[in-house]
């Protein structure tokens, strides 16, 4: 059922925010067990909150998203809820006040079934690295979700929420959308305050959301966009109103097709993306021919900046204030090495060391600046291509959801794998991954429409064109 | 052998804002433990920095006061480090692009010492160390409360100039209203780099850092210790060793705080979640147009244009308020001697006697030049100036009245004076005949004696004068 | 080049410590994320590095205070507190 069905049902009061609300905590109930999408599942706030929806119903006050049952990322701050970023460090920590986004649909009383699962603290691409254990793709239980978003995108496509909150920092809602066959958006930097998000590399993390279609991502963003005085790096740009997109006219509109992303990616996702590329050019739209040069940096730019910061994020974790404290260590020092040993993770680790290598004396000009150097390029390529295109059409990911413990145990095969969707975060744009195909063993294909900074309505209205004319299917779980 | 001390300063100051730098907690000295903290300044994952304008005026402010070129552009970074009293592990901070550059002070002698740079940072809270357990004690009020540090060029040979230095540049905060400079609490604080090298050399030695300087004469002591630590080290044929020391001022001594197991490496990047900060020319000249004057140019002022003693010049400069009233008051009535004199004699007395300071005064600068005009204009005595301004400070009140009211206006008709005077010479008549006799001190005596006789209201001079006339 | 005594550097940069075995591995794992991050070392150096679009002066938040946090609300998350403070193993 899609959010605005939902809307009109809930406020005919055909249906109630309490049974819509308890029929998703009976099917996580049901089939979460296998798929572990949810860290906490909020059955008693979730009720208490249907029901608090259901009286703004009944007042005639409802909102947009009052009584929308919806699941949140676990790196996301919920006032009271534990909030664990899928680490032990993280495991018993209770956040003391509400991200914005939360304290933006909070107000309309929309329901948080859950905390979703993912990879510790949002760095992977499997969401196995989960202290609470990974994630199962609906679509084929023996396989990876992808990530870190991948308790998100496995409760959307399970149907254990209406709708999820996720974080994108270098592919981390796209990846795992494609990955699970759904559709997830990764709005332009700045477009979603990052208050209450549990930083990871704080010059590309962005909230987003997966969701059924691409009309849901767009009713999703339209509650959750917008200038936030607690977050100086947020912007006043946003045009807004992202759900008035069905009808809209894309025949006119430019698709770029950059050719470096399809060099690395396997026979069958392209074959799928270019299939789109035609469905495109058949309704009228221009298919113009594109180049991002720098491409071949991103990989290696993205890890370095996104772990310089990560190390430098992840430092405040002692076991001091909050968080994960070992028994051992008789000294300040040893406490804290102690505590990091033990409360995190081996990918979450990789990181930091290779954030600190960037960053460290005599390394720092040749890997951190040069690396910042590579973004103002890469954003200098992607304007060009903007003068050119109104949207730029990639495929998600290389591949399709692999086995779990195929490869996410290589790091260096998971860095590479990033390849598709890293540039969108060094540059800062939105961009929505849908499905357009599938494998031949049978798992979703994914594309990505990559919209100018702030121009989330093209990306969006494009990306449901498609979906409207595309037969997607359910997960089998 | 003689050595040449070099050395330089590190200047912390907290920032005069109302609330911390990075969050809106109150930005007070003292209190409670944690009671001044949020989620943002103790470090809570998920919150962000939100950076108070007023600590970015501050700052510039205090790069005009030093004769700093105030940047147009300048952002911030983040410095690493582990330290239970910084929450987040590490500190925002202005290090590729700080918002002053290029100042200069000039101190005793006429020399310039020149200033690196003037950066925005963020205080760390306070540990308490219980010995007994063996734990330290974390606070974090202190977190976050916006601070600049001024960083010197090792332009320093003597302490004379670098007390001159600290006394300088604390009246020069308070001035611009940018810190209120108290050593003694920690507002103001001082790192002292001192190296030493043979007289004549121009190749700088190892130095040592030194902390825990609290106030003017402290510096002074360390840097005279340190002097003399450094000179036997090499006269000894060892060698100077680069550290941190800490200074004891039971002691008179400093002692090496235990060195790090590796060097500092700070890994300073850019600060992601602060976008740099852009001035406008308008916005720039709006701030260097609010700025007062200098303490360095009132003093001039003082001196030059108003014939001030030096050492009443830098009395009246060393409070602005203090200086600010006399400007004031001498606007109306440039009687800029006999002001200074009742300033710093009455006025100075009786607010150091009570502890009131300039602002809880309860007359106006016009009240003041009143009194001065009257009294130098004949209508009170110099005494009796001295007795209404301490009704004025005790009660407030217009000297005109006070002096009304109280009978101190000064009879100017010598009739009536006559026969007092006439009087006194018969009452005392041994003094009289001493005083012709040649012996001029006791006119002192019979003149006071007249002065008491003749009242509140009697001209000191009228008096003088008609008495010297009788006793010719 | 990278070695186990760079890793030794870096966990201590990083506050982490390693067993042997694990420090072998992760000098491994390193040496060869290492050699995809060296893509960026020649990098054209004439270009300019990234950073964020600078705010006017006037947009900066105005100095007010607000209220700050319940004290017990900061302390909520710590493992070990004495009255209303963080407790800390002393520091060396």
């Amino acid at each position: 059922m899609d959010l605005v069905t939902m809307r009109e049902k809930l406020d005919k009061k055909e249906i109630s925010a309490v049974e819509l609300t308890q029929s998703y905590l009976d099917k996580i109930k049901e089939k979460d067990k296998e798929l572990n999408s949810y860290i906490t599942v909020c059955e008693d706030a979730a009720i208490e909150q249907a029901k608090a929806a259901q009286e703004m119903i009944d007042s005639g006050n409802a909102g947009a998203f009052t009584g929308l049952p919806i699941s949140v990322k676990d790196n996301i701050c919920t006032n009271g809820v534990k909030t664990t970023c899928a680490s032990k460090m993280l495991a018993d920590f209770v956040p003391i006040y509400d991200a914005t986004v939360m304290e933006k649909l909070n107000k309309e009383k929309i329901v948080m079934l859950g905390k979703t699962n993912m990879d510790e603290f949002a760095m992977g691409g499997s969401s196995q690295t989960s202290y609470f254990g990974g994630v199962k793709n609906p679509y084929d239980t023996s396989r990876v979700t992808g990530g870190s978003s991948g308790g998100a995108a496995a409760s959307v496509a399970a149907g254990l929420c209406a709708a999820a909150l996720g974080s994108d920092t270098g592919g981390s809602v796209r990846q795992p959308a494609s990955f699970c066959g759904v559709t997830g958006l990764k709005p332009t930097y700045g477009a979603v305050s990052r208050w209450g998000l549990i930083a990871f590399a704080s010059s590309l993390d962005q909230i987003g959301v997966l969701a059924n279609s691409a009309a849901d991502t767009g009713y999703m963003l339209n509650g959750i966009y917008g200038r936030d005085f607690n977050d100086a790096t947020s912007s006043a740009k946003s045009k807004g109103d992202y759900t008035r997109l069905a009808g809209t006219d894309i025949s006119k509109l430019k698709i770029g097709i950059p050719k470096e992303f399809f060099d690395g990616v396997t026979d069958e996702v392209k074959t799928a993306v270019l299939k789109a590329a035609d469905y495109y050019k058949a309704l009228g739209c221009e298919l113009v021919e594109c180049s991002l040069p720098s491409l071949e940096y991103a990989v290696s730019a993205y890890y370095l900046i996104s772990s310089a910061e990560a190390a430098s994020n992840l430092s405040r974790f002692d076991g001091i204030k909050y968080g994960y404290r070992s028994g051992l260590g008789e000294d300040f020092n040893d406490l804290i090495k102690a505590s990091r040993r033990e409360g995190f993770g081996d990918e979450v680790k990789r990181r930091i060391m290779l954030g600190n290598y960037a960053l460290c004396s005599g390394y720092y000009d040749a890997y951190y600046k040069n690396a910042t150097r590579i973004r103002t390029q890469i954003r200098k390529e992607y304007a060009d291509i903007f003068e050119k295109c109104n949207v730029i059409l990639t495929p998600t990911a290389p591949t399709t959801a692999y086995k779990i413990g195929e490869q996410e145990h290589d790091p260096v095969k998971m860095y590479l794998a990033d390849i598709c969707t890293v540039t969108v975060n060094i540059a800062g744009l939105p961009a929505i991954s849908t499905t357009c195909g599938y494998g031949e063993n049978g798992m979703p294909i994914g594309m990505s429409l990559t919209g100018r900074a702030f121009d989330e309505q093209t990306i969006i209205a494009v990306c449901d064109r498609f979906e409207r004319d595309f037969d997607r299917k359910e997960a089998r779980i | 052998m003689r050595y040449q001390p070099v050395i330089g300063l590190e200047i912390h100051a907290e920032l005069l804002t109302d609330s911390k730098v990075f969050c809106t907690c109150q930005n007070e000295f003292g209190g409670s433990e944690n009671t001044r903290v949020c989620p943002r300044c103790s470090g809570m994952p998920g919150t962000l920095p939100l950076l108070n304008q007023n600590a970015v005026k501050l700052a510039a402010r205090a790069g005009i006061a030093t004769d700093c070129t105030v940047n147009k552009y300048s952002a911030f970074d983040r410095k690493n480090y582990f330290y239970p009293d910084l929450p987040k592990a590490y500190q925002i901070t202005q290090f590729e692009s700080p918002i002053c550059t290029n100042g200069h002070i000039t101190v005793v002698g006429g020399k310039d010492i020149r200033i690196n740079r003037i950066h925005i940072e963020e205080d760390a809270g306070k540990l308490v160390h219980d010995d007994y357990e063996g734990v330290s004690l974390a606070d974090y009020n202190r977190c976050g409360v916006p601070l600049i540090e001024i960083v010197t060029e090792p332009d320093f040979r003597t302490i004379e100039e670098v007390q001159d230095f600290m006394e300088q540049i604390a009246l020069r905060l308070k001035y611009a209203g940018v810190c209120d400079a108290r050593m003694e609490q920690g507002s103001l604080r001082v790192d002292v780099n001192i190296s030493i090298m043979p007289v004549g050399s121009d190749v700088f030695g190892t130095r040592a850092e030194i902390k825990n300087l609290n106030s003017v004469k402290a510096i002074g002591r360390a840097i005279a210790y340190e002097i003399e630590r450094q000179s036997e080290i090499l006269d000894n044929g060892g060698t100077v060793v680069q550290e941190t020391r800490r200074f004891n001022d039971n002691h008179g001594n400093t002692k090496a705080l235990r060195s790090k197991e590796e060097a500092h490496d700070y890994r300073y990047f850019p600060e992601p979640d602060i976008p740099p900060v852009l001035f406008t020319d308008e916005e720039l000249e709006e701030i260097v147009n609010s700025m007062p004057e200098m303490p360095q140019k009132r003093f001039a002022r003082y001196t030059k244009a108003y014939g001030l003693p030096s050492d009443d010049a830098s009395l009246i400069i060393s409070n602005k308020d203090f200086s600010d009233f006399y400007d004031e008051t001498v606007k109306i009535n440039p009687d800029y001697k006999q002001v200074s004199n009742l300033m710093l004699g009455e006025l100075l007395r009786n607010l150091n006697d009570s502890g009131a300071a300039v602002t809880d005064l309860k007359f106006a600068p016009s009240d003041l030049a009143k009194l001065v005009e009257m009294s130098s204009g004949s209508t009170v005595s110099k005494n009796a100036a001295k007795d209404i301004l301490k009704i004025m400070f005790d009660n407030g009140g217009k000297p005109e009245e006070i002096a009304k009211e109280n009978g101190f206006i000064m009879d100017n008709d010598a009739s009536g004076l006559e026969a007092v005077i006439d009087k006194v010479i018969v009452d005392n008549a041994d003094s009289v005949e001493s005083y012709k006799s040649g012996n001029a001190k006791v006119f002192g005596f019979i003149m006071g004696q007249a002065m008491r006789l003749a009242g509140k209201g009697a001209n000191p001079k009228l008096i003088k004068d008609l008495l010297t006339e009788k006793l010719k | 080049m990278f070695n186990t005594e760079l890793t030794r550097h870096l966990a201590e940069l990083s506050k982490l410590e390693f067993t042997d075995a694990e420090l072998d591995k992760m000098t491994n794992d390193m040496t060869n994320i290492i050699a995809v991050m060296d893509k960026v070392c020649g990098f054209d150096t004439s270009k300019k590095p990234y950073a964020l679009d600078a705010v006017d002066y006037k947009d900066l938040r105005r100095d007010e205070h607000g209220e700050s946090y319940p004290t017990e609300k900061i302390l909520e998350n710590a493992d070990i507190k004495r009255g209303a403070t963080f407790v800390v193993p002393k520091v060396v």
